[in-house]
């Protein structure tokens, strides 16, 4: 077991569950979003880890990264624009308020 | 080694731009006038404003000068003259800019001042108008180098300098880099005028001149910058590379300065909306032509 | 213990560190900006583990995403300076096992799993890059461009919702 390998997936797996706390336990939508990008941070760390003790020739691994961060973009204009449409109409994006959404 | 000589270099040519600065300002060339204002503002009570937010307060002057360094750190003024030639300096520099904003909302959240909040606010929004306009043209440039090195981005102006040879990405990049360092036109979140100082409003004494400083550096780096992406780095005939460094940063920093010195500030709303109108297509533009010419022209 | 290994220790605890004060401050602008140094962290670890390309993204782009997120923060929440120390949790005991059990989860996976054989070399910073732009352009292409086609759906769309009814006035 190679040391260095390890402590990166330490690393992802606490980011992992930080932000899993965060995600559940924040009452505010952006502070959950805070959670959900932390999340995604540790999927980073585990994917460039992969790359560089398992396979650091295959380029496609990078990219990887790359569409992650896509994905966390993604997540912050949708997320924002969703809180703006919910404190436009209601006035917060308090999370305990938004109970009517539960359908 | 390199090291010392560049943060010396950059020193000198900090002293050079307050100087410039003054100068385009007031219309008086005086050589000793910055180490007056230092001296002076060294001297002076370091007020600490009531309930600031004490860790952002006390950063933030400090962020903006390492954030102008890191990015000179990238820079080369000679072919040797180079503190790290990493192989992706040209996108470490914006990395190390990007920083330039955090310091400015940690300055302008930290004191717990209106002005200075709107200040840091402000900067926040004028990034949205500039960011796209630095990458951008870089993108171009680094097109046409096939290489994120700076001095491999310089070498391949050998032939024919950027400026010439994708001049649209230039003017771009100029103004990009102009509002970047919040130089009058785009003095947005220091406006003296309306925000009383802005950011650094609520500073005072060795802070301050920390930030000044810091704003120094940062400007002399983005003409440095400039120099190396547009004007050929330190390529020239007769004089040896170190002095045409000098002369064509200290030219760009001239311009930069007295360019904007006669226009009136420019409104937060009409920066984001001409330059995501007209700036960002104009860019896409630009790296459309430099594709055609790099494939037409080997 | 390698320089490399104590280098991605100390920024994997920087990030960890600053990842757990996100939730602990109650200001919101120290909360989104540890989140920020939590990410440049992260940059200078995958640094350390000489993915330089992705590194230094990380760091470009994540000090945008997090001041922005700074200002939605400062504009959304009750109590952004953090002065009226409010309490913003809810399901806090859940939330602290749910994060426990993932991270033990994680551990566990990390140590008992046989990863193989482990490189020692990875190519150089200038060959990275020329590989993840030949693998972005040519193998990956589409998947590339549906990430980006996406971001601009996103972008749109995000824009439509976020954007006040308008009332239509029908002329005649």
């Amino acid at each position: 077991m190679n040391i260095e390998l390890l402590l990166a997936l330490v690393t992802g797996a606490a980011l992992f569950g930080v932000g899993i706390y965060g995600a559940l336990s924040q009452t505010n939508l952006v502070m959950i979003m805070m959670g959900v990008e932390l999340i995604l941070a540790a999927a980073m760390v585990n994917l460039v880890a992969f790359w560089r003790y398992l396979h650091p020739d295959a380029a496609a691994a990078q990219m990887f990264v790359l569409i992650v961060m896509t994905v966390m973009a993604i997540e912050m204009a949708v997320g924002f624009g969703v809180a703006i449409a919910r404190f436009r109409a209601k006035g917060s994006v308090e999370m305990e308020e938004a109970a009517e959404l539960k359908g | 080694m390199t090291t010392a000589l560049v943060l010396l270099l950059l020193a000198a040519g900090a002293y050079l731009v307050a100087v410039l600065e003054a100068w385009t300002a007031s219309g008086r060339f005086r050589l000793a006038a910055p180490v007056v204002a230092g001296i002076a503002l060294l001297g002076r009570e370091s007020i600490v404003p009531r309930k600031p937010d004490r860790i952002f307060f006390e950063v933030a002057p400090v962020l903006l000068l390492l954030s102008a360094l890191l990015a000179a750190a990238v820079v080369p003024l000679t072919p040797d003259l180079i503190i790290t030639d990493l192989a992706t300096g040209a996108l470490f520099i914006n990395a190390a800019l990007v920083y330039v904003l955090v310091a400015l909302l940690m300055a302008g959240w930290g004191p717990n001042g209106a002005y200075a909040m709107i200040g840091g606010w402000r900067f926040l929004g004028q990034l949205i108008a500039y960011a796209m306009l630095i990458v951008m043209p870089i993108t171009a440039v680094v097109m046409r180098a096939e290489s994120l090195l700076t001095t491999q981005i310089v070498a391949s102006q050998a032939s024919l300098w950027n400026i010439i040879y994708q001049p649209l990405g230039f003017v771009l990049f100029f103004v990009a880099a102009m509002a970047l360092a919040f130089l009058p036109p785009f003095d947005l979140p220091t406006a003296k005028g309306e925000l009383a100082g802005g950011v650094e409003a609520e500073y005072g004494g060795v802070r301050l001149a920390v930030f000044r400083l810091g704003r120094l550096a940062l400007i002399i780096t983005l003409a440095a910058a400039t120099v190396v992406f547009y004007l050929g780095g330190w390529q020239g005939p007769w004089l040896p590379p170190w002095a045409w460094s000098a002369i064509k940063i200290l030219a760009v920093t001239a311009t930069m300065l007295l360019a904007g010195h006669a226009m009136p500030r420019i409104r937060e709303a009409d920066l984001l909306g001409w330059c995501w109108k007209l700036g960002i297509p104009l860019a896409l533009l630009n790296i459309f032509i430099v594709g055609i010419l790099v494939l037409a022209l080997p | 213990m390698s320089a490399q290994a104590f280098f991605i220790g100390f920024f994997g605890l920087a990030s960890v560190w600053f990842g757990v004060v996100v939730f602990r401050t109650h200001s919101m602008m120290r909360s989104a900006l540890a989140l920020l140094f939590s990410q440049t962290a992260l940059g200078a670890l995958f640094l350390s583990m000489q993915a330089e390309f992705l590194g230094v993204l990380q760091i470009m782009m994540m000090a945008t995403e997090m001041s922005i997120m700074a200002i939605f923060m400062v504009m959304f929440m009750m109590d952004p300076g953090g002065l009226g120390e409010m309490d913003m949790t809810h399901q806090k005991r859940l939330s602290l096992a749910a994060g426990f059990v993932a991270f033990a989860a994680a551990v566990a996976a990390a140590v008992f799993v046989d990863w193989g054989p482990v490189a020692s070399v990875a190519p150089d910073a200038a060959q990275q890059t020329h590989d993840l732009g030949v693998e972005l352009l040519g193998r990956s292409m589409l998947i590339f461009e549906t990430a980006g086609i996406t971001i601009l759906t996103a972008m749109i769309a995000a824009t439509a919702v976020a954007m006040p009814p308008v009332k239509r006035i029908r002329n005649k």
